[in-house]
């Protein structure tokens, strides 16, 4: 370096600074993405085409009476939310939506998790359960229903109905014909349908809970009932988050199982919002009634979904 | 970095959008090909309808046929619907009950009223797919449903038929339950077709009259309605009737029926051929409905979809041809031979099974009545509620009245 009136030079430059200099990675401005960030654009192109336009249309289209005919619509402002809010068979399936999803939820966690500890031990024939338990999940949840519509066949020669009389001498039970245990039927169905999967789902994530620490508690003379409680459980709460999102989020589109089992009946006692949304809107050819359904339904499940991300991460952050 | 991280994205996802808009816009051409290529989506199976499009093009070599298949009734109401706001519907389509509203409020379809072939087709059938003077669906059959009996199980206590008149059909049940034979069965996920023939009676009686009243305000489904229901309720209120069929499918009772559990059900044209193969040794007919006190013998039914002609098409001469082959006395023949339906075409009389003789007349003449099409607005909507109310009736949930006063409470939200 040399040394001039004002202080230091600059350096001159090396072929070695250069090289450096001219392999920094430019900044990439406008002038183009990295090639990671191309491969964003298969995704994003199937986000804007099958959920942000769709999005838009529902809500343009909920303002309007779109009849699915012709694009030549008229304004109607909010008069068909108006009708949603007044209409008792649209609050029966909201009801009876969140009466699935709930129940749906609670009732296959408190299932699941115990089934996967027990998945998780070693037996004769271990294999052959965890498939026979993991089956329900692999055939359609319309199939099932249809299924079952026999099976829980509200009259005398109905499948359970049959068995239950020549076991234990009982009449007719209405499953599919009284309200409550039309209900009843379709929320243990659909348990019955998701329980292996998410037992299988549990499984995979208490696998990868270190023996070490199953150990250690042995060895310091924890029982099983406490090491589940103090070392199993907190370990699973990733899981449990996930896998009650993703019941709660299914549970709350559900469709195809309480139309299949039911058709929405007695009455309006296991209709749901989907199916209010398909029924009264689509197949009514009342669309704009039925996009303002969905927006309200999106919106409902956007903030439970959002609520329900927000509690378990504080859950989780508490116990881990 | 951060923020051209930031442009980066936002200039991947304007592209994304920008491509995949550009990718959506533009329809395809219409039509295509040359020669006179007609489009026909069919409400009718293949196997039923293959065989007359290939009789017509026999007949027409200057005309080919492309036809599509969607079955009824909700996936072929979608299918036509998307094509039909595409802007690809095909030139000869079927309407229906469900989408009739639509279609000619929305003039999506071609008037056939002045068409001279026109003329073999019954007032009835014009009038169901007609407004205002003009017809936009020639349909060629309908289809009417009755009280279907099992011959051995009424034997067991002296009947030969069902009864006419709606007391003795309760007497009858009666008996039959005292004999440890279940009486009657229906599928009550469905609007029921007692209703529907009590409703259509009391229809006639007013001159066809009941339902514009109805529309326009002049009376309610209060008024005319909650009687029907009370009648039919009987069945129920009395124990008559199996309250839980509320949970069964239409499968469900026809089994029951096959299997001989069930001495009577509802049933039609639609069932004669399967109940033939499920049980062959069984004795059967169908009957009609019995008359509800004070009023005459009435049919639950309907005219079967006509064909149509897209308003949007630029073969309508063809169509026209197309259609006119298919309500000519040899289209009708070779399709009923093919259907079974029950044809009403003035120049063609089908040939039935036996079981039917007692309903044919009738059906033929138009004495058949199902709310839904007689309704004028929010057909589909109504019907839903009223299935719903009727099930919650027959469990005693709701009186007939109440029934009926939500019909008003969901015509006038609609």
């Amino acid at each position: 370096m040399a040394l001039t009136a004002t202080g230091t030079t600059p350096p001159a430059e090396t072929s070695t600074t250069r090289a450096v200099r001219t392999r920094r990675p430019r900044s990439s401005g406008w002038r183009g993405p990295s090639a990671s960030q191309l491969f964003l654009v298969p995704i994003v192109a199937v986000f804007v085409v099958l959920f942000l336009i769709p999005l838009a249309q529902s809500v343009y289209w909920s303002f309007t009476d779109f009849t699915g005919y012709s694009v030549d619509v008229n304004f109607v402002g909010l008069a068909n939310y108006g009708t949603i809010l007044r209409d008792p068979s649209m609050l029966a399936g909201l009801a009876f939506t969140l009466l699935f999803a709930v129940g749906t939820t609670l009732l296959v966690t408190v299932i699941a998790i115990p089934l996967a500890v027990l998945l998780n031990k070693h037996f004769a024939g271990r294999n052959f359960v965890r498939s026979a338990l993991f089956f329900p999940a692999i055939p359609s949840m319309a199939v099932l229903g249809l299924v079952w519509s026999y099976i829980l066949s509200p009259i005398a020669s109905g499948a359970l109905n049959t068995m239950l009389e020549n076991l234990l001498g009982l009449g007719p039970v209405p499953w599919l014909s009284e309200d409550s245990l039309a209900r009843m039927s379709v929320i243990l169905v659909g348990v019955w349908g998701a329980a292996g999967w998410h037992a299988v789902l549990y499984l995979a994530y208490l696998q990868s809970i270190p023996a070490d620490l199953h150990e250690v508690a042995t060895i310091d003379g924890a029982s099983a009932l406490q090491q589940f409680r103090h070392i199993t459980l907190p370990m699973l709460t990733p899981g449990i988050i996930v896998s009650q999102f993703l019941l709660m989020t299914g549970g709350l589109k559900v469709f195809d199982l309480p139309y299949t089992l039911t058709k929405g009946g007695p009455g309006f006692a296991t209709y749901t919002i989907t199916q209010s949304i398909i029924t009264s809107g689509v197949g009514q050819g009342r669309y704009g009634l039925a996009s303002a359904l969905a927006v309200l339904f999106t919106l409902a499940v956007a903030v439970l979904s959002i609520g329900q991300l927000i509690i378990s991460r504080r859950v989780e952050r508490n116990i881990l | 970095m951060k923020r051209n991280s930031r442009r980066s994205l936002t200039m991947i996802a304007a592209t994304a959008l920008a491509l995949t808009v550009a990718a959506c816009g533009g329809g395809g051409s219409a039509g295509g090909g040359g020669g006179e290529k007609l489009t026909f989506l069919s409400w009718s199976g293949e196997e039923i309808m293959a065989p007359v499009v290939a009789d017509f093009e026999a007949k027409h070599p200057d005309i080919d046929v492309e036809v599509s298949y969607a079955p009824p009734v909700a996936e072929y109401i979608q299918a036509l619907q998307t094509r039909v706001l595409s802007g690809t519907a095909p030139d000869v389509f079927v309407i229906a009950a469900e989408n009739k509203t639509n279609l000619i409020e929305g003039k999506h379809v071609v008037d056939l009223s002045g068409e001279p072939w026109m003329s073999a087709i019954p007032e009835f059938n014009k009038k169901t797919y007609g407004k205002d003077g003009a017809v936009y669906g020639a349909s060629t059959s309908t289809w009417g449903a009755g009280v279907a009996y099992n011959k051995e199980l009424l034997a067991k206590v002296g009947a030969k038929t069902v009864p006419a008149t709606w007391e003795e059909f309760l007497d009858l049940c009666r008996k039959l339950k005292a004999a440890g034979v279940k009486p009657y069965l229906e599928d009550l996920s469905q609007m029921p077709t007692i209703v529907s023939s009590f409703v259509g009676a009391h229809n006639a009686a007013q001159d066809f009259t009941m339902d514009q009243k109805i529309f326009s305000g002049t009376t309610s489904f209060e008024k005319e309605w909650t009687k029907p229901l009370t009648e039919f309720n009987k069945l129920y209120a009395e124990g008559l009737g199996d309250a839980n069929a509320v949970g069964l499918t239409s499968d469900q009772v026809f089994d029951e029926f096959a299997n001989g559990r069930v001495a009577m059900i509802t049933s039609g044209p639609w069932n004669v051929a399967p109940l033939k193969k499920a049980a062959p040794d069984m004795q059967f007919a169908i009957a009609p409905v019995p008359a509800a006190p004070g009023g005459e013998p009435f049919l639950a039914g309907a005219a079967s979809p006509g064909y149509a002609i897209n308003a949007k098409s630029d073969k309508v001469n063809q169509a026209k041809t197309f259609i006119e082959y298919l309500v000519s006395q040899e289209g009708v023949q070779k399709f009923q031979k093919l259907s079974n339906d029950i044809t009403v075409t003035k120049d063609y009389q089908p040939v039935l099974d036996p079981s039917l003789k007692s309903i044919v007349k009738d059906v033929r003449a138009g004495n058949v009545y199902l709310p839904m099409i007689a309704w004028t607005r929010s057909e589909d909507v109504l019907n839903v509620e009223a299935v719903a109310q009727i099930q919650q009736m027959v469990k005693g949930t709701v009186t007939p009245q109440e029934a009926a006063a939500a019909l008003d409470r969901k015509l006038a939200s609609s």
